[in-house]
């Protein structure tokens, strides 16, 4: 055997993953009207090399399709065919399903774990390359019968890879400034020579002054060359957005195939570079914002054409650099969001009063559905194995992403969500302060104002003190007593100041805000955050270090982790006076004909704190519900005599039930069936795949508060 | 013997060379045709190209045409992923022209024995 195969595989799966979103690029191109026949040649190119790479591996339904691609894009080069809709859905179909023949073959690195080639998709890109009859007919009769795709791969997450590359020229760069760093280290290291000949001689008083200069022009010289290599390592941490966007594409495009719609997606900015660390963590958001779109902003194509819109959706997916900042922006030209059903829903979950939501603008609507346990979907999917609303795509870009999220929608004409978020989580602009006399750090994305106030101004609400700031109480929290520092004197400088006046810094967190008593504000400017080591990693009152100018480490506070601690300190002495009358246990009725799930469901909900009564099939689930009132009900979907659709949709029917939480746990995974589920009436639908625990206590808890 | 594959997909040329290496053939790469025919200057000793077909700019067809102008008769096998019997008949002077693909390891070994026993 003279080829190792095994070598050659994995070098064929990096390059042919590079050919492939080249040719996902280049054919959105074309989508967008662009005909460069250098761009077409390049394509074409592209799927020569696949095929020939491909052949020479034995990768035989990987060259039986790229063989067809190549002869489809050889009749465009040559301008024989129209570019229709249709011949591109072809071509993206044909990308697909490459893309995932090369993932199984990373997976395995075994040629004969490649799914047989779809002959269908090769017939069909071959008569559009050379038609029998008509081409266009051909082509769009295929394009209107597109394959189903499975709900199990459009759920798939989106993968990152755990190598990066590096341009040459970066490493080159990062290596000069090395050597750099090393020579100038070397003039330091003759100074301390010549220091030294200076105190063995009697002429120091003359020679000194050149020598401090001499020594300032260094240092000053090293700085720069530190900061150049810190800038320079920093950006081979960047990778461009397409490593999300590319794969988001193909998802819109799956999901829309599956749900029936028309959509087309546009992509724009994926070249701008994030440091890696939030390109991992922006996947997830991006995907639920998206598929938002998807399930409920675009219509279908019959809605779309009564509105008279263009059957075919548009969703944007945009990125721009802004200073230290990068704004996506997801949009989607659908139905926009119904404020009535938000109102609605909030009244239902008795989150405001009427009056309240009266008095609410519509863009203050609109921002509930970031609130806990809000979806308009009246579904909590399991997009990412567990149950996630809005408030968690929130919440993982506030809080894992430093950013900002914001929302803007018009009814009819569509919905858009922008990401504000920092270009890299490694340098920040961070408030060094005093309390105590220990330094602390915040991250500047938290801190809305610091001000001076007289003492007199702070107001004493419920044995609290608060202050108000434009109209809004803010409760105000030493920040030494929150955190239990230690006390030491503060200087005296400050001290007589104190007596009558306090200095607050302001933090925020979406609309909560805290205020927090601090002695002294030393310093404001950007700093590289170090991560705490893994096993201080659940300390989350740290989100991570900095070193100041004298080598001192100074702990960043994480906001969020203080606001918690102050609610704590809150509940505490609320819950001392009704401490005695312990809460009484949630009642949860499980449906499920197996009798190994139900017991296990049970064990699980019972040690959170559940009481829970089991039913083992939909007539018996209902009988039990119509017996006694229940806080939520959890059901299965295959049963006998009764289904758990036909449970949840009779369930809704009975005025006790209308707005009592309903989960379905089922192993169906399809997203008809989740759409069904929807339907009927259900808040929640968890596959019992992905069922974990946590995800099914989380999502009962979200329901229930 | 020396040998000069020319291919500008680098894996593809990567592969060829490990096929020849293991016939005990010293294999010398170059990318495209402006590289082979540096190569070809560079290392006089080369006795046989073996070059891909489809290159962008200069073409393996093409790159053979050119060889044979300036008077240099090395032989000459062409690589390609269509047909080569096509290919072949395009340009009969080829020493041979072989098909890029997975029995490339036996093909390739046993017609670069037949052309250089024909052109001792």
């Amino acid at each position: 055997m003279a080829l190792d195969i095994k070598k050659f595989l994995q070098r064929f799966i990096e390059e042919a993953r590079d050919h492939l979103s080249r040719l996902a690029e280049g054919v959105a191109a074309l989508e967008q009207g662009q005909r460069d026949p250098e761009q077409i040649h390049s394509l074409f190119r592209s799927a020569h090399t696949l095929k020939g790479s491909s052949r020479m591996l034995k990768l035989e339904p990987i060259t039986a399709l790229s063989h067809s691609l190549e002869d489809l894009l050889s009749t465009l080069r040559e301008g024989q065919l129209q570019l229709t809709p249709g011949v591109t859905g072809l071509m993206y179909q044909a990308l697909d399903q490459l893309s995932d023949q090369l993932e199984r073959l990373a997976g395995t690195l075994d040629a004969a774990s490649l799914a047989e080639v779809d002959a269908a998709l090769c017939k069909a890109l071959s008569e559009a390359a050379n038609p029998p009859t008509s081409a266009t007919n051909q082509a769009e009769e295929v394009a209107e019968t597109p394959t189903q795709v499975p709900a199990a791969q459009i759920t798939s997450r989106l993968q990152t890879q755990d190598t990066v590359r590096i341009r040459l020229h970066k490493l080159d760069e990062l290596i000069k400034l090395m050597g750099e760093v090393v020579s100038s280290h070397a003039g330091l290291r003759a100074l301390v020579g010549e220091a030294q000949q200076m105190q063995s001689s009697d002429a120091s008083a003359s020679t000194l002054p050149v020598f401090v200069r001499t020594l300032k022009d260094r240092v000053q010289s090293q700085e720069l060359l530190m900061q150049e290599l810190h800038d320079t390592a920093l950006q081979m941490r960047m990778l461009p957005l397409s490593i999300v966007f590319e794969p988001a594409t193909r998802l819109v495009r799956d999901l829309a195939r599956s749900l029936g719609k028309q959509v087309e997606c546009r992509v724009q900015g994926a070249d701008i570079e994030l440091d890696r660390q939030m390109i991992d963590q922006l996947a997830d958001p991006v995907i639920h914002l998206l598929r938002n779109a998807l399930d409920h902003g675009i219509e279908s194509p019959d809605q779309r054409e009564a509105a008279s819109k263009p059957a075919q959706g548009l969703l944007t997916l945009k990125a721009a650099q802004d200073g230290g900042w990068v704004e996506i922006e997801i949009a989607d030209d659908g139905q926009g969001l119904n404020l009535q059903a938000i109102r609605q829903k909030a009244l239902s979950r008795q989150l405001f009063t009427p009056e309240t939501l009266e008095g609410m603008t519509d863009q203050e609507v609109m921002d509930l559905i970031f609130l806990p346990g809000f979806s308009t979907s009246h579904l909590i999917t399991d997009l990412s194995g567990r149950g996630v609303g809005m408030d968690v795509v929130k919440r993982s870009v506030v809080d894992g992403l430093q950013g900002v999220i914001s929302l803007d929608s018009r009814v009819g004409q569509g919905t858009r969500f922008t990401l504000r978020l920092p270009l890299s989580l490694a340098m920040m602009r961070v408030l060094l302060v005093r309390v105590s006399g220990h330094l602390l750090g915040f991250t500047a994305q938290y801190v809305a104002e610091l001000i001076q106030l007289p003492r007199s101004a702070m107001i004493d609400v419920a044995e609290r003190n608060a202050v108000i700031i434009r109209n809004e109480f803010v409760p105000v929290m030493k920040l030494s007593d929150l955190i239990d520092l230690p006390h030491t004197e503060p200087s005296p400088r400050h001290s007589e100041r104190q007596e009558t006046h306090a200095l607050l810094l302001v933090t925020r967190l979406h609309h909560e805000k805290l205020a927090l008593e601090i002695d002294e504000l030393i310093d404001e400017r950007d700093l590289v955050i170090k991560q705490l080591p893994s096993h201080l990693g659940q300390f989350s009152l740290i989100a991570g270090m900095v070193t100041t100018g004298h080598n001192q480490l100074v702990s960043l506070l994480h906001v969020p982790h203080l606001m918690e601690l102050t609610r704590r300190t809150r509940s505490r002495t609320a819950s001392q006076t009704v401490a005695v009358s312990e809460k009484p246990k949630p009642r949860l009725l499980v449906v499920d004909d197996s009798l190994n799930t139900r017991e296990i469901e049970r064990d699980v909900l019972e040690a959170w704190g559940y009481q829970v009564t089991l039913a083992e099939d939909g007539q018996d689930g209902l009988n039990k519900a119509l017996a006694e009132r229940f806080d939520a009900v959890l059901t299965d979907v295959e049963m006998p005599v009764m289904d758990g659709f036909t449970l949840t949709a009779r369930l809704r029917q009975e005025p006790d039930y209308q707005n009592t939480p309903i989960i379905i746990i089922t192993s169906r995974e399809k997203e008809s069936d989740r759409r069904r589920g929807i339907e009927v009436g259900a808040d929640a639908y968890i596959v019992k795949g992905s069922f974990d625990q946590n995800s099914l206590v989380d999502t009962l808890k979200v329901l229930l508060d | 013997m020396q040998i000069l594959v020319v291919d500008d997909d680098l894996l593809a040329g990567e592969m060829t060379a490990a096929v020849l290496e293991d016939q005990g053939y010293e294999v010398i790469q170059a990318a495209d045709a402006v590289e082979a025919i540096n190569q070809l200057n560079r290392y006089p000793d080369i006795a046989l190209i073996v070059s891909d077909m489809n290159m962008p700019l200069i073409s393996g067809i093409d790159l053979f045409r050119d060889l044979r102008e300036q008077g240099k008769h090395l032989p000459f096998i062409l690589l390609t992923g269509d047909d080569p019997v096509q290919l072949q008949q395009q340009e009969p002077s080829l020493n041979a022209c072989v098909q890029k693909d997975f029995n490339l390891e036996y093909t390739l070994p046993a017609m670069i024995v037949q052309v250089m026993a024909g052109s001792i």
